[in-house]
């Protein structure tokens, strides 16, 4: 397991294995406790620096500008003044402080991975030790701040199952980081699948062999998507079109916007007071940012499958590049927005069972798969993470090809759908609201104006519940909830006629246990 | 797939204990008491009559529930089947879950003041998915204890991860 052992720069080789005095432990980038903490540091000395200009001014060039002996205004400045030696001991004793402290929080912080457990320990005062096995890592994040990027760093996050139970290394170097993800990976699907993989191509080689010089180096990982464009195997399934993006951020933007600005014109037209107008302007930046973020965040979007599992990247500048093994997808949701749909774009998110509250732009990293496409992409998304699911045949094998509205919700008979008298609840999309059994997965179909298609691989359904109230029963009606961890995507189905409804959870309840017998 | 403790896989619906009925009732009737006791105060202090509507509704919505409590007992029920466990509850509303036994994560015992003196204990299901939400109350003791036994073996002799 331990094939590849991936060293930090600078870090002299030496011996691994179990029972060794130093027993694998590895440390993180030396200009970790500057790429945590320094940018704020330096943030403080030079706000302090602008502060405290007259102070520098008058103590350095009092004697040329003959103004020894004017006492600054300011009442921090008048102490610091009249106390130049005590206020230079304590700036130093901050200084050494926070050197002490970055170092010894990073001689403290090391990690190490064995044949079952990745380990984390870290903290001066209060000790954490945290553990995680192997095969029940979700995925791998690599991500790279644009800061950590120009000191050809990143940060490495493992998914755990759980709540913000991640094991978070920052920083690593570019090749470490790379290196120990695909150690990792290989570790994760082979601890699963019980086979030998084949680990790596040994990367190890790849970080010496590719040492040309320090700026090349750093200017081919700043230009290169993925940290090694080796590894990175197949293109890209889907590619990201400039003019789509742009024109889906807008059209989804666009709502939004015009009822706000509903809300502003009403009251401005009524009562003629135009200040109103500025009551915007925090709206108007905040859907800016949302907008620019979203933008700069998707524009080199990229997936593929890789041996390890789906590999997913975002981010022009700093980037995120998250590899998922296979199977750790818990449910899929293509939903279409009402004024995407003469486009005929989709947007495709999925439930995963770890959670970080530090993922970025509204989680869009952690769950948002596919942030716009159209029908061809989302159908080649889902197959790559349902393999063998006939997604073109449940679709009612439109093709696709028309690139409009059609396939994805195209009156399909294998869907079974609301009865007629489902009307009242269901008033525009009765005839659309219904579900579809295959043997890997249940699909969920819903909304008229709102569309969504909910995908739940059977190996990941954790309950199956039929439910109704009062009036459904009255009028022969079930919801059918297939339950899933927790995630964005809350999979269930109501209106559906109860022999449909009873007949669908059966079959869920009964292919959820087939598909957990295989799993075994 | 032996267990060294086989299930009686019945497939038979199993209700609760009839004495759950006064855990239920007592948990509404406090429940009662402090939401009318609250509302009370306001009559009394002011005297206008038509706030007297509040606990009044209180008193009329609770009680027609307490007197529904019997049947909803009688409604709970659960099932041990070969790979799952089914649990069902409500009439109104109506809900029934069905949990793979490979798909637990833990079985909780607990038990309140009441059951305790009634020597009743309840038992929760937890799965990766909080929506599963399987709690049967009213179950005696010794039943609820064999019961989390067997589901706990069998859960680790089909466990299948995530």
């Amino acid at each position: 397991m331990n094939a590849v052992e991936p060293r930090a720069p600078g870090e002299p080789v030496r011996a691994d294995g179990p029972g060794l005095p130093d027993d694998g432990w590895r440390r993180l980038h030396p200009a970790t406790p500057l790429l945590r903490g320094g940018v704020v540091l330096v943030a403080i000395a030079v706000w302090a620096a602008v502060q405290l200009r007259d102070v520098w001014v008058t103590i350095l060039l009092g004697d040329v500008l003959g103004e020894v002996g004017r006492v600054p205004e300011d009442p921090a400045a008048r102490w610091v003044f009249s106390n130049v030696g005590l206020a230079l001991l304590i700036v130093l004793v901050v200084i050494i402080g926070i050197l002490v402290i970055g170092w010894l929080s990073w001689r403290l912080h090391s990690y190490r991975v064995t044949a079952d457990v990745v380990e984390e320990r870290e903290g001066i005062i209060w000790r954490k030790h945290r553990r995680a096995r192997l095969d029940r890592i979700q995925g791998v994040n690599v991500e790279r701040p644009l800061l950590a990027r120009i000191f050809g760093a990143a940060r490495v996050e493992i998914s755990v199952a759980g709540e913000n139970a991640n094991i978070r290394l920052y920083a690593l170097g570019s090749a470490t980081a790379n290196a120990l993800r695909e150690e990792l990976l290989a570790a994760a699907s082979s601890a699963r699948a019980a086979r030998a993989t084949e680990v790596g191509t040994d990367p190890g080689d790849s970080v010496d062999a590719a040492r040309p010089g320090v700026i090349s180096q750093r200017l081919q990982e700043l230009t290169s998507p993925e940290l090694d464009s080796r590894l990175s195997t197949p293109d890209s399934l889907v590619r990201m079109d400039l003019g789509r993006l742009l024109g889906s951020t807008a059209l989804s933007l666009a709502l939004p916007i015009l009822m706000g600005a509903a809300v502003i014109v009403v009251p401005v037209l009524l009562t003629g007071q135009w200040g109103v107008v500025f009551l915007v302007v925090p709206g108007v930046i905040g859907f800016g940012a949302y907008a620019i973020r979203r933008v700069t965040r998707s524009l080199r979007y990229t997936i593929a499958g890789t041996e390890h599992g789906i590999r997913v990247g975002f981010g022009l500048l700093s980037t995120t590049n998250e590899t998922l093994p296979a199977g750790r997808i818990h449910a899929i949701e293509v939903t279409q927005p009402l004024l995407w749909r003469p486009f005929g774009w989709w947007s495709v998110r999925i439930n995963r069972a770890s959670r970080s509250t530090r993922d970025g732009a509204a989680g869009q990293a952690a769950t948002t798969i596919l942030p716009v496409g159209d029908t061809d992409d989302v159908v080649r998304v889902i197959e790559l993470i349902v393999p063998g699911l006939d997604l073109r045949g449940a679709l009612g094998g439109a093709g696709a090809a028309s690139g409009h509205a059609a396939s994805l919700d195209a009156q399909v008979p294998e869907y079974v759908t609301s009865p007629p008298r489902a009307r009242v609840f269901r008033w525009w999309s009765w005839r659309r609201n219904g579900y579809h059994l295959t043997d890997e997965a249940v699909l969920l179909r819903k909304g008229s104006v709102w569309r969504t298609l909910t995908i739940v691989p059977f190996a990941r359904v954790q309950s199956v519940a039929l439910s109704s109230g009062p009036i459904a029963r009255a009028t022969r009606l079930r919801r059918v909830s297939v339950h899933t961890v927790m995630g964005p995507i809350v999979p269930s189905l109501g209106a559906i006629d109860v022999v449909d409804a009873e007949h669908l959870a059966r079959e869920a309840e009964s292919r959820t246990l087939v598909a957990m017998v295989s799993q075994r | 797939m032996t267990e060294p403790n086989p299930v009686p896989a019945d497939g038979e619906w199993h209700g609760v204990a009839p004495s759950y009925l006064w855990v239920d009732l007592a948990g509404q009737a406090l429940t009662l008491v402090v939401s009318a006791g609250a509302t009370v105060i306001a009559p009394l202090a002011s005297g206008v009559a038509w706030l007297w509507a509040l606990p009044a509704a209180f008193v009329v919505i609770f009680g027609t529930s307490m007197l529904l409590t019997p049947r909803r007992v009688r409604a709970i029920g659960y099932r041990l089947r070969e790979d799952d466990l089914v649990f069902r509850r409500g009439i109104m509303w109506h809900r029934q879950v069905a949990v793979p036994y490979g798909r637990m994560q833990l079985v909780d015992l607990t038990q309140g003041p009441i059951a305790r003196m009634l020597g009743l204990a309840e038992l929760r299901f937890v799965t990766a998915a909080a929506a599963t939400a399987v709690t049967i109350p009213g179950l005696p003791r010794d039943e609820a204890a064999t019961l989390r036994d067997r589901l706990v073996a069998l859960a680790e002799s089909r466990r299948a991860g995530l």
